[in-house]
């Protein structure tokens, strides 16, 4: 069911965290989407034109353009925001390193959300550690509310000491529901100036020792005044717990729910970069002290002495994966000597995660499959990672890896003078634009030969159908053949990967040009819609499917093609979900028997 | 009021609009309340848990063995999750099978042609056995808020039908072992 927008103010942590940009004054916001952050941009844009706002907004074509695009309307002295998740920023890296340096005139604030677990990450990396390398403040809210009122927190902050400031969501703040009270959208800032200061703009490395002296400074006095507050402060508490973000919250429900809080100190930290000296003190005056914090150590690792400190470095917490109600109240049960009560498994079962039915890339990947099995197929990040299933997927490192990857595996080879299997990349349209560019370039460049397969289905499927660069947009759309024909490629074929038989063919040709003829980079785009963000509406050939007699229940279609409306029945025959169904005949190519049929 | 809740179901089939119904009516009766939802990843059909803290609580995780309620609207994903309930808590779900807690929300909503509307029938059902703490005003105005206008006033029924045959249901019990309040 399609419901209408909240009736009241009960927001997401994303939506909160959008009002906190909205109301703190922002005039431009861009991000790249990335789960737990991608709802943010979401609600900008909801709010920005149901209120009629001007500022500018942008899905970048990756966090780095997103980060930069912000930056430079912060040096005009105005305010903005730039969002995305925790390994979005490793690609944004380079421009955090540097904007801590420069600084900023307006109010600039980053949202890194993180994903301990991870849940949909390939590492669960701490965002507040890339907050304390690039030595600029980090707030770790724990709460929807309490994320809204940080982001307008850090505008301020960043324009005080005018230094880039982080803030640091998790999952359980991002995708959280909560009663948040809305202020006042304030008009935003004035008309941009640009002071030309070429020793801090466009510093050469003389100067960027003096402003790294600066940053120094800057961090030295917000530490000064960042100590944990104190919750619950009870006379001669022998055990202290200081903790930051969602962490702090299970501790103070786990301390209440223990019956604890006459016993057990409680102090929260706001921002875990950079620590104050207080800290120390608080290690000092209690027998032990916890520290709560996620996924890794970053509050932990600035108390200067350790001794008497438990957390995440000794072990007391499990070093790896998030942290839970159950594994707080353990630590605090275990360091107070109590029983500590078991707690179950949590409940197995449940269906793997599949591509959806009618899903385009399970075309491809069946395709690809019949026409090269002895392949190589270095893949990417994005629905189609989960061609894993198909055993379609060899690798899957990062962001634009799958090209790269796949030169490295011809070079390799050759470089060894040993026969070169087929390679076969794949990436969807978005990680494409996103890092595959330059990659693409340097394979032509260097005489890389293999086969490219970009599964474009016009959108950013995973995080919930964003638009891409080839979408419309205030500016011109990109056409993925003419950039692949600009990166040099002389071998471009699209196709409809619902046609099997022709991406089939296509395949062998394309892996001919590559690997026997060794003429370079074969391109084959496999365009169709998202069945979910795009191909809803589309018209499909009249007929329901049936399974025929002729089926032996051989179990290819349900267990290798794994389409989520094809669910084995009681004997092991197939038989079709009919709410499931898109009824895109896909598995007539599939089916060894042919059993399959549109009648 | 304290109490923690959790409904489990598929996806597909409306539990984020349940927690939004409950956790907005909640917070319109002037209840702290915090929640979240857990999905698999980019999977239609999946399990869905969501997790609802009324009360002094600051995260929106609930533990297990510590719900007060356990919302079903299959039999399976039910008892999949049972470990979530406390002890005396109390498990609710949509099926055809009698028992206590039972009701068969689907046939509710069928009969008041509305066919989708068995999660709220089901919701009604539930917040009556939260009654007299609250009162199902700030949840019907929820409901109308977030309906789209054609399903508007069969929604508004299905969740009034809800919470009626809960009263009628325990008003029966009483008879037998006396009523069990919650919250
Ligand atoms: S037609 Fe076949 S492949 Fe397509 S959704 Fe239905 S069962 Fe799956
Ligand atoms: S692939 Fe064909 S023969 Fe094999 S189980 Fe499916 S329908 Fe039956």
């Amino acid at each position: 069911m399609k419901t209408k927008k909240s009736a009241g103010n009960v927001l997401l942590g994303n939506e909160a965290m959008a009002w906190g940009i909205i109301e703190g004054g922002a005039t431009v916001v861009a991000s790249y989407p990335g789960t737990p952050s991608s709802e943010i941009m979401g609600a900008v844009n909801g709010i920005k034109s149901e209120h009629g706002l001007t500022i500018h907004t942008e899905w970048s074509v990756n966090e780095k353009v997103a980060f930069e695009v912000a930056l430079t309307n912060s040096y005009l002295g105005r305010r903005s925001a730039v969002m995305m998740k925790q390994v979005g920023l490793n690609v944004a890296l380079d421009p955090l390193m540097s904007s801590a340096y420069t600084g900023v005139e307006g109010g600039f604030v980053l949202i890194a959300a993180d994903d301990p677990g991870p849940y949909s990450s390939q590492t669960e990396q701490d965002s507040r550690y890339l907050a304390s390398f690039a030595k600029i403040p980090v707030f770790d809210p724990s709460s929807p509310r309490e994320a809204k009122e940080m982001v307008k927190r850090a505008f301020d902050l960043s324009e005080q000491f005018e230094i880039p400031v982080m803030v640091r969501p998790t999952t359980w703040v991002c995708h959280a529901r909560q009663g948040v009270p809305l202020g006042r959208i304030e008009g935003g800032d004035g008309a941009p100036t640009f002071k030309k200061d070429p020793q801090r703009w466009a510093a050469t490395p003389r100067f960027r020792y003096i402003l790294h002296k600066e940053l120094n400074r800057k961090v030295r006095e917000i530490a000064t005044k960042n100590n944990p507050e104190p919750v619950f402060t009870p006379q001669g508490a022998e055990l202290a717990v200081i903790a930051s973000g969602v962490p702090y919250a299970y501790a103070y429900d786990v301390i209440k729910a223990m019956g604890q809080e006459k016993r057990v100190a409680l102090y929260k930290v706001d921002l875990p970069y950079p620590m104050g000296p207080k800290i120390d003190d608080l290690v000092q005056n209690h027998l032990q002290t916890l520290i709560l914090e996620e996924p890794y150590s970053v509050i932990e690792l600035q108390i200067r002495c350790r001794e008497k400190v438990r957390g995440r470095l000794d072990l007391t917490i499990p070093s790896e994966g998030e942290l839970t109600p159950d594994n707080v109240a353990k630590a605090i049960a275990t360091i107070l000597g109590q029983e500590v009560r078991e707690i179950g498994e949590p409940p197995a079962g449940g269906r793997k995660p599949s591509l959806c039915p009618g899903c385009p890339h399970r075309a491809a990947f069946w395709a690809l499959k019949k026409a090269l099995p002895k392949g190589i197929y270095p893949s990417d990040i994005g629905c189609y990672t989960l061609g894993l299933n198909l055993k379609a997927v060899d690798t899957c490192l990062c962001m634009g890896a799958s090209i790269n990857q796949a030169a490295g595996l011809y070079q390799s080879f050759r470089q060894a003078g040993a026969e070169i299997p087929p390679i076969v990349a794949t990436v969807g349209d978005s990680t494409f634009f996103h890092a595959g560019v330059p990659a693409l370039i340097n394979s032509v460049h260097q005489g890389a030969c293999f086969v490219l397969l970009i599964l474009d289905n016009g959108t950013v499927a995973m995080t919930g159908g964003q638009p891409t660069p080839a979408s419309n947009g205030p500016g011109k759309r990109m056409e993925i053949e003419k950039l692949t024909e600009g990166c040099g490629v002389d071998f471009i074929r699209v196709v409809d990967p619902y046609d099997v038989p022709l991406l089939i063919q296509l395949l062998k040709e394309a892996d001919q040009y590559a690997r026997e003829e060794e003429r370079g980079v074969a391109v084959i785009i496999a365009r169709h819609p998202c069945l979910i963000y795009g191909g809803r509406d589309e018209k499909r050939e009249e007929g329901e499917i049936i399974i025929g007699e002729e089926c032996d229940s051989c179990g290819v279609c349900t267990k290798r093609f794994e389409c989520p409306a094809l669910q084995e029945g009681p004997q092991g025959t197939p038989v079709i979900v009919r709410a499931l169904c898109v009824n895109c005949g896909v598995c007539l190519y599939v089916c060894p028997q042919v059993a399959i049929e549109r009648r | 009021m304290d109490l923690q809740m959790v409904i489990v179901g598929l996806g597909g089939e409306g539990i984020i609009f349940m927690t939004r119904v409950l956790v907005e009516g909640f917070y319109r009766s002037g209840h702290p309340v915090i929640s979240t939802e857990t999905h698999g990843m980019a999977m239609r059909g999946g399990s869905v848990t969501s997790q609802i803290k009324i009360g002094d609580y600051q995260s929106p995780l609930i533990r297990y063995g510590e719900a007060g309620m356990l919302l079903g609207t299959s039999v399976v994903e039910a008892q999949r999750n049972r470990p979530f309930l406390r002890e005396g808590g109390t498990l609710f779900m949509n099926t055809d099978q009698q028992g206590d807690y039972c009701v068969d929300a689907t046939k509710i909503a069928h009969g008041l042609g509305n066919p989708r509307g068995g999660n709220l029938v089901l919701l009604g059902y539930v917040l009556a056995h939260l009654a007299p703490a609250i009162s199902l005003e700030p949840f019907l105005e929820v409901v109308k808020g977030l309906s789209p206008e054609r399903f508007l006033s069969g929604n508004v029924k299905a969740l009034q039908e809800g919470w009626r045959v809960a009263l009628k249901a325990d008003k029966k019990r009483r008879k037998g072992k006396g009523i069990r309040r919650h919250g």
